[in-house]
């Protein structure tokens, strides 16, 4: 059976799981669940695995028209699959972060809902399903299919603790403006259909080069309300402000994911949909996608930055982090090249593992003290010296510490982008690691000063600055007094991940090829739906270079130095006063977002014209 | 934000969303014409494969994976659901007591149930062949179950309804549809390919899977909805929320 014929099992075995885990679910003995959800996320990566191991050399697309409906002369009815290597790629982190986040949940997660043991094991299958499906489908109407799917499951999940208010509100708001991105994507989807009387991605964009010329409004308000209901996905500015509510009230595995994959899926939909539908002749210019991408992703890297340092809520910190570095996802998505695009692919697998590990290690201050406020838990988690080494690593890798795949991926979107963008990578990863370490100083070694107050300054608890305390642990029975070998392990399995993208080469030549079949927007077309194996022109891979060695060094020096800084100055009482309108902001009213979500469709729509 | 600014953001947020909006439909095709290439492609298909109501063909065959994931939906909402409003630690059940109903509405409910129980199965049944499918005839007979708890009260429907068995049913639905995917593939043709024969056009065996998938969705449909109001109706009906003296987060 060829590679193609297999796609559609990455996302039927979760699937099938889910199923399976629900319908005998009454029944099932927790063990049993668990093993039985690790058996099919597993069997899913393999599949993903082995089928991007089979196409490495060979034609860079196998496509797969579900139920065989083949298109003849270029028309057809059917729906495609396209196992690109980025896709396929895509597939794979997705499939072995939920092994991930399945095993470190493993037998320490608090009771599922009684006699439904089955239940979370099978919505992070379905979770994982949707996200497999949305990485390789090439059709723009199941895409949004799948969108939602993972949309509807995140909430979910992101509110599963139910006993308390934070997480439902976290969930609602969550909830409310992915909804709000996929109405916008559906009405984008709805005018591209209009004009061109197709979904599919190729067949769109096959379609619009069939007439050349500038972009009319119709199709620059179809690329927006596309592009708009993704970012929101991905966090990007205005549409971040759910991210941080959401990551600060799901349980520490969701956060993995959410944080480690789901967040990249939006950009990588924005990416897919420019590159096969607008990259023609008959689309958007690039300057203009360039212009707009670029504004985004330099504001949202910023803002995240700064919210990021801002932070004490240690998981609002994590989430800000995940803000900063999207944006230089998008920076690095806006060179509209195979580089830029090369170095992004390198970024989000370091920046996968990085991340999900130090959420992970917050989990673990979670179940062990009830809280995560860098502040009260001040010198506490001295005892685990483990656990602080994988955060610090994990925050050295933030910064960009060569050779972790966080700082290849970051000194190749540099080396892309230009010297200014050099600076900007350099301030993100400079205040996002020097965040998170400076939260590892205080927090496992006890450095600096506590905090003035251990009871909340008057207007410090009702307004601006969320304190991570009195949280509620995660674990059965209440706090841990032993951390199970499984939630020490899985971050450090995901740390050494993150260190193998940077060190194995091959790696890097498979990025550089995938990236290049991505940005490849005639070859796409003419693989999809004329089955030409169209092998793109073969460029230099992304490797390292003394330059980007020497910024990564200089970024992690940096971060080390501001968590000093910081550490050494004694705790203001109150938060600083420039600080507060960017606090306001960041309201928690699900209004303001709706407004801003509005003003960011017509910024993106002014960039794009 | 101030309310002021919040507004301010909103209506110029919404001016450019109205602008850019009017803009794109301008540029629409004109209402009537009579240029369809998809629908032209799609109606020719159906009618290759034997089945009468094209938009089941286009549901079930041409894009049924599509229909995988939007089934996948629902029964990740109904999974989610159960999640969310299970009965919490602090949280009460309490059976409900019997409320008496008015003669005519009992009479109606009665009357109602077999009628809609029977049209809900028809309309799964002939998804391929007439408006109507797995989708719509699953929550017509989900709902004409609930006639049960106007006509006489919510222990009846509790009796006709054992959650469990609903879920069950739902998982099924949803496992079916992938097996009927899967079987395509060990057969040899691609995941969800139309292996089944053609049968006779517009007759009830017609259209080869499409009648499988459908009845699948059907039973997922019916069962998903059975179960989701089962919890929606076990929140407001049974469950009680912990007494407010309690002090909050009592249950720690």
């Amino acid at each position: 059976m060829s590679v193609a014929r297999l796609l559609p099992l990455i996302v039927a075995v979760p699937m099938f799981g889910a199923a399976l885990l629900v319908g005998a679910g009454r029944r099932l003995p927790r063990h049993a669940a668990e093993v039985l959800g690790c058996v099919f996320s597993g069997g899913a990566a393999a599949l993903a695995l082995g089928a991007l191991a089979a196409t490495s050399g060979a034609a860079p697309r196998p496509a797969e028209w579900v139920g065989g409906w083949r298109p003849r002369h270029g028309a057809g009815v059917g729906i495609v699959l396209v196992g690109d290597p980025v896709g396929l790629g895509l597939a794979a982190l997705v499939s072995v972060l939920v092994l991930a986040s399945l095993a470190y949940a493993w037998r320490y997660f608090d009771e599922p809902p009684p006699r439904h043991a089955g239940s979370y094991p099978g919505l992070v299958l379905l979770f994982q399903a949707g996200m497999c499906g949305f990485a390789l489908t090439g059709d723009l109407f199941n895409a949004f299919v799948f969108f939602e799917l993972m949309g509807v499951v995140a909430y979910a999940l992101t509110g599963y603790r139910v006993e308390e208010a934070r997480p439902v509100q976290g969930a609602l708001i969550f909830a409310l403006v992915n909804s709000l991105g996929g109405y916008a994507a559906l009405l984008g989807i709805g005018l591209l259909y209009a004009r061109t009387g197709e979904l599919g991605l190729a067949q769109i964009g096959a379609r619009l080069d069939a007439h050349p010329g500038g972009p009319d409004p119709l199709l620059v308000a179809a690329f927006t309300l596309v592009a708009a209901g993704l970012l929101v996905k991905a966090a990007a500015v205005p549409f971040h402000f759910w991210l941080a509510d959401a990551h600060a009230v799901a349980p520490t595995p969701v956060c993995m994911l959410l944080s480690g994959v789901m967040v990249e899926l939006g950009l990588y939909g924005t990416a897919r949909v420019y590159w096969t539908v607008f990259a023609g002749p008959g689309g958007i210019p690039g300057a203009a996608v360039h212009r707009a991408l670029l504004v985004l992703g330099v504001l949202t890297a910023l803002l995240g930055a700064v919210m990021c340092w801002l932070q004490r809520h240690l998981k609002r910190l994590l989430a800000y982090s995940t803000v900063a570095h999207t944006g230089v996802f998008l920076v690095g998505l806006a060179t509209l090249g195979p580089r830029g695009t090369g170095g992004v692919v390198l970024y989000v697998l370091g920046h996968a593992g990085v991340k999900a590990a130090l959420f992970a290690c917050t989990g673990v201050l979670l179940d062990r003290y009830g809280s995560v406020d860098e502040h009260q838990l001040h010198g506490r988690a001295r005892e685990l010296p483990w656990v602080g080494g994988l955060f610090a690593v994990g925050g050295l890798a933030l910064a960009g510490l060569p050779p972790f795949g966080t700082a290849l991926g970051k000194a190749v979107v540099e080396e892309a982008a230009g010297g200014w963008a050099t600076a900007l990578c350099v301030a993100v990863s400079a205040a996002t690691g020097g965040a998170v370490l400076r939260a590892a100083a205080r927090v496992f070694l006890g450095l600096g000063a506590r905090h003035p107050a251990d009871a909340p300054a008057p207007g410090e608890e009702g307004g601006e600055e969320t304190t991570g305390k009195d949280e509620e642990p995660e674990t059965r029975g209440g706090l841990l007094s032993r951390i199970p070998d499984t939630m020490q392990v899985v971050p450090a399995v995901l740390l050494a991940g993150a260190l193998a993208v940077g060190l194995l080469p091959g790696l890097r030549a498979a990025a550089g090829r995938a990236a290049a079949a991505f940005t490849d927007h005639r070859g796409y077309t003419a693989s999809v739906l004329h089955g030409v194996p169209a092998p793109p022109a073969a460029g230099e891979p992304p490797d390292w270079s003394a330059a980007g060695i020497l910024w990564g060094l200089l970024a992690t020096a940096l971060a080390v130095a501001l968590a000093l800084a910081a550490v050494r100055r004694p705790v203001p009482r109150e938060a600083a006063r420039w600080t507060v309108p960017l606090r306001r902001l960041h309201s928690g009213h699900a209004g303001d977002y709706v407004a801003w979500f509005l003003a960011g469709v017509t910024v993106l729509a002014a960039l794009v014209l | 934000m101030s309310r002021r600014v919040r507004a301010w953001v909103l209506v110029l947020g919404g001016l450019g969303f109205a602008a850019l909006f009017a803009a794109a439909c301008a540029g629409l095709p004109h209402f009537g014409g009579d240029l369809h290439p998809y629908g032209d492609r799609a109606v020719r298909a159906a009618l290759l494969r034997h089945t009468a109501n094209a938009v089941a063909s286009v549901n079930f065959d041409q894009r049924a994976f599509d229909t995988l994931g939007e089934e996948s939906i629902l029964f990740g909402a109904v999974l989610g659901t159960v999640v969310l409003l299970r009965q919490t630690r602090d949280e009460n059940r309490r059976p409900p007591a019997p409320a008496p109903v008015a003669a005519p509405v009992r009479r109606y409910a009665r009357l109602a149930l077999p009628v809609t129980l029977l049209i809900g199965l028809y309309i799964v049944a002939h998804g391929q062949l007439s408006p109507g499918g797995g989708f719509q005839g699953g929550v017509v007979v989900a709902t004409a179950l609930h006639l049960l708890y106007i006509a006489v009260d919510y222990r009846a429907l509790e009796r006709i309804r054992p959650v469990g068995l609903y879920e069950v049913g739902d998982a099924a639905g949803e496992a079916a549809y992938l097996l009927v995917g899967t079987g395509a593939l060990v057969a040899g043709a691609a995941f969800l390919a139309n292996v089944l024969p053609y049968g006779t056009f517009n007759t009830l065996s017609s259209g080869g899977t499409v009648p499988v998938l459908n009845a699948a969705i059907g039973v997922e449909v019916a069962c998903g909805v059975v179960v989701l109001l089962a919890r929606f109706l076990d929140q407001a009906v049974e469950i009680e929320d912990p007494p407010a003296d309690a002090p909050e987060g009592a249950a720690k």
